[in-house]
């Protein structure tokens, strides 16, 4: 059996006095969508950020593309597309400059036909070379989920990208995620918007209160059944 | 319609909120109370020197009577147009919430005008004014007199500080119209000219004495002193009511050049080719670099700071014991800009730059080379303009300039890192008026910085005086190193990926 490409295990993650995930267990397998759910101070967005090598666990083991995230940051952070779930983006930087940071940084060539074509997928393509910060909230969101993907990560974490998102960026993100499935990538999608979740994933975790109240296969995940794990 | 009671009541409103949110309330105490100390320090000790006796300290103690005594009005005005200068540089003054912050709340222009108002005195330049001006009036001015002169002193403070505001507020409004920024740096710099061009000619002095400063100065020392407090009390209620309109006027309009810079059009280019260290150094040099350059209030600040006391230097011959001061005060500056908090370069970004796979240690190493970067260039041009004014200085002396440049460059480099890796805030700086931390701490930062810097430029200007430059060499060889450890220490800091996340979440404020 082939080892999951995101494999989380007891995971405790504390800021001072505040537990923000208090031992999840999670795991996600390459080829798959799984939807991270729950209520706002759930754990999620601190989940996804261990995952992606920002905040290092507390306690617990995490091993994301077969890379522990406390040991092997930098790979990790090679395999992992991250789109964070507030701004991520340099205000003084142009979206082509992080493309072309992020592309350096992995060493990736001929990376530009690619970049050019995601974002005219997210219709981006004329604001390539303005500073982002003048970009509305949808703008940048839309740019996160380009930098998140551009490079074809094998594990692909997308905290929130449909928040504040017009419904053209809507299915650009949602196609981002059938390519990233199709090439064999894990992806782990959070978001409060159920029916998105449903439409992208196969399969959805819900955490409560920094633990995980149930897994679950993205069809069993009605309207009633997810507003019980939530309360 | 201006309402300037509800105006005073939100700006209390919002100096009560900002004093809540001071995370160290018994350090900023123990601060606003050595502020308090220091003034009355500087404001009374120097009567007391005994200027009478024999001795090297009475003998430069009688030379620095003699070389204020003439110049305490040009002192007066220059006080003035420094308040100028900082509000016209600050796109009128420091703002009580952040733009991003205050948008949602219903903030008047007057809350704006009163809240830089009350927020000037938290700035190190216009302390060092205070201090500067209380200190030459308390040596030139006889004991019997003093307390007058003093009440003076603080009273053309205020009024110059209300007067700058005014100015201030009008440039920005200018700026902010449609070839504002054009004409804004025209007249400026016409105006630099005909002042270098006065000063050529000779004629600037004379022009300064027949300014109402001089008045001043004469009057305060008798029993008019009363009557001159009054009549400079009565200008600071006119100005601070005159500067409603301009501040209105001026924050109606869209900020300009701040809207063209955040949407910017920069070209792509090709990937640095460095001449020595590795890509990923180069690339996040650039990415920093332009973070800084493309910032309307880091690239005026950093102009402003290197080319305001090399000005000072080139117009008004200092001595080199006194250009000593000046680079280590420019480089705090800089690092007031945005090094001591060096971090909220990238705002929100943090957590992206943070998911890419480079070492912690390039990073830190990139942040510290592109502030370093800023503080030599901004205290070089200051000692390049005194090497205009001046020409070539003795060996010894040029050692201490040299070393003493570079002691305060990695000193001020060294500090800031390690407040930026301690202390880190989530701040937005897309606002010339926003300031990397908060006011209190930015006091803070400012004191302790200028102390030490002009400590240090003491101690090499009196090694200047020593025959042996060798002395002078050890010293700043002990200084650099004690400054390399604490620069070290930060980045070890740095390096522990807990604290490197606390520094982002905070930095990035999620």
């Amino acid at each position: 059996m082939n080892e999951p490409a995101i494999d989380v295990r007891d995971l405790y993650v504390r800021f001072g006095d505040v537990e923000a995930v208090a031992g999840i267990d999670l795991s996600a397998e390459s080829g798959q969508a799984t939807a991270l759910l729950g209520r706002n101070g759930a754990g999620k967005s601190t989940t996804m950020k261990v995952l992606a090598g920002v905040v290092p666990p507390t306690a617990g083991h995490v091993t994301v593309a077969g890379h522990d995230v406390a040991t092997d940051t930098l790979a990790v952070k090679r395999a992992v597309g991250y789109c964070p779930d507030v701004g991520g983006l340099v205000p003084r930087g142009t979206p082509w400059e992080h493309l072309q940071l992020s592309a350096a940084l992995r060493r990736m060539d001929d990376w530009e036909v690619a970049a050019r074509d995601l974002l005219e997928r997210f219709e981006l393509g004329d604001v390539a070379h303005r500073v982002v910060g003048g970009f509305s909230h949808g703008m940048s969101r839309r740019l996160s989920v380009v930098l998140a993907s551009h490079h074809e990560p094998s594990v692909l974490l997308l905290d929130e990208p449909f928040d504040g998102v017009d419904p053209i960026g809507v299915d650009a993100t949602l196609d981002v995620i059938a390519d990233a499935r199709a090439r064999g990538a894990c992806v782990l999608l959070s978001t409060h918007l159920r029916e998105l979740a449903l439409e992208a994933c196969t399969s959805a975790v819900v955490l409560r209160g920094g633990s995980r109240v149930a897994a679950l296969q993205a069809a069993e995940l009605s309207g009633e059944a997810y507003r019980a794990l939530l309360d | 319609m201006l309402s300037w009671t509800d105006g005073a009541r939100d700006t209390a409103h919002l100096l009560r909120f900002r004093a809540r949110t001071v995370r160290r309330r018994g350090p900023a105490v123990a601060g606003f109370a050595l502020v308090l100390a220091l003034t009355a320090l500087f404001a009374t000790f120097p009567a007391h020197l005994d200027t009478t006796g024999e001795g090297q300290v009475a003998d430069l103690l009688r030379q620095l009577i003699r070389g204020v005594e003439g110049n305490l009005p040009l002192v007066f005005t220059g006080v003035l147009m420094l308040a100028i200068g900082s509000a016209m540089s600050s796109g009128g003054g420091r703002e009580l919430l952040s733009r991003s912050e205050a948008a949602v709340h219903p903030i008047s222009p007057v809350t704006e005008h009163l809240g830089a108002l009350a927020l000037t005195p938290v700035n190190l330049a216009w302390l060092i004014q205070v201090w500067g001006l209380l200190t030459m009036t308390a040596l030139v001015i006889a004991p019997e007199r003093l307390v007058g002169a003093q009440i003076v002193v603080l009273a053309w403070v205020v009024a110059a500080t209300a007067l700058g505001q005014v100015v201030g507020w009008l440039v920005e409004g200018v700026r902010r119209t449609t070839h504002g920024v054009v004409i804004v740096r025209v007249v400026g710099g016409l105006i630099a000219v005909v002042f270098g061009l006065l000063h050529l000619a000779g004629l600037l002095r004379p022009m300064v004495d027949v300014l109402p400063t001089t008045w001043l100065v004469e009057t305060m020392a008798t029993d008019g002193w009363p009557l001159v407090t009054l009549l400079l009390l009565a200008v600071s209620v006119v100005a601070v009511w005159f500067g409603g309109a301009p501040a209105q006027w001026a924050l109606s309009l869209p900020p300009r050049e701040e809207l063209r810079v955040e949407s910017g059009v920069h070209e792509a280019r090709h990937l640095p080719a460095p001449r020595s260290g590795s890509l990923e150094l180069a690339l996040m040099r650039r990415l920093d670099r332009g973070s800084v350059w493309r910032s309307v209030g880091m690239r005026r600040g950093l102009l402003v700071l290197g080319l305001g006391p090399g000005l000072v230097a080139l117009v008004a011959g200092l001595q080199w014991s006194s250009v000593l001061l000046l680079p280590g005060l420019a480089a705090s500056g800089a690092a007031l800009l945005f090094g001591v908090n060096a971090w909220c370069l990238d705002g929100k970004g943090m957590i992206w730059r943070e998911t890419l796979p480079i070492a912690p240690s390039t990073v830190f190493d990139a942040r510290t080379l592109v502030l370093g970067e800023c503080l030599a260039g901004v205290s070089g041009i200051t000692i390049t303009m005194a090497l205009m004014r001046n020409g070539l200085p003795p060996l010894q002396i040029g050692v201490s300039v040299v070393l003493c440049w570079l002691v305060v460059v990695v000193q001020v480099l060294a500090i800031s890192m390690s407040w930026s890796v301690r202390s880190p805030y989530g701040v937005d700086l897309s606002s010339p008026r926003a300031t990397p931390a908060p006011h209190g701490a930015m006091a803070g930062y400012a004191g302790r910085l200028s102390l030490v810097t002009t400590m240090t430029g003491v101690l090499f200007a009196a090694l200047a005086e020593l025959p042996w430059p060798w002395v002078t060499v050890l010293v700043a060889a002990f200084f650099l190193s004690w400054s390399a450890r604490r620069l070290v220490r930060a980045r070890r800091r740095w390096l522990a990926p807990a604290e490197r996340a606390r520094i982002a979440l905070t930095v990035a404020a999620v």
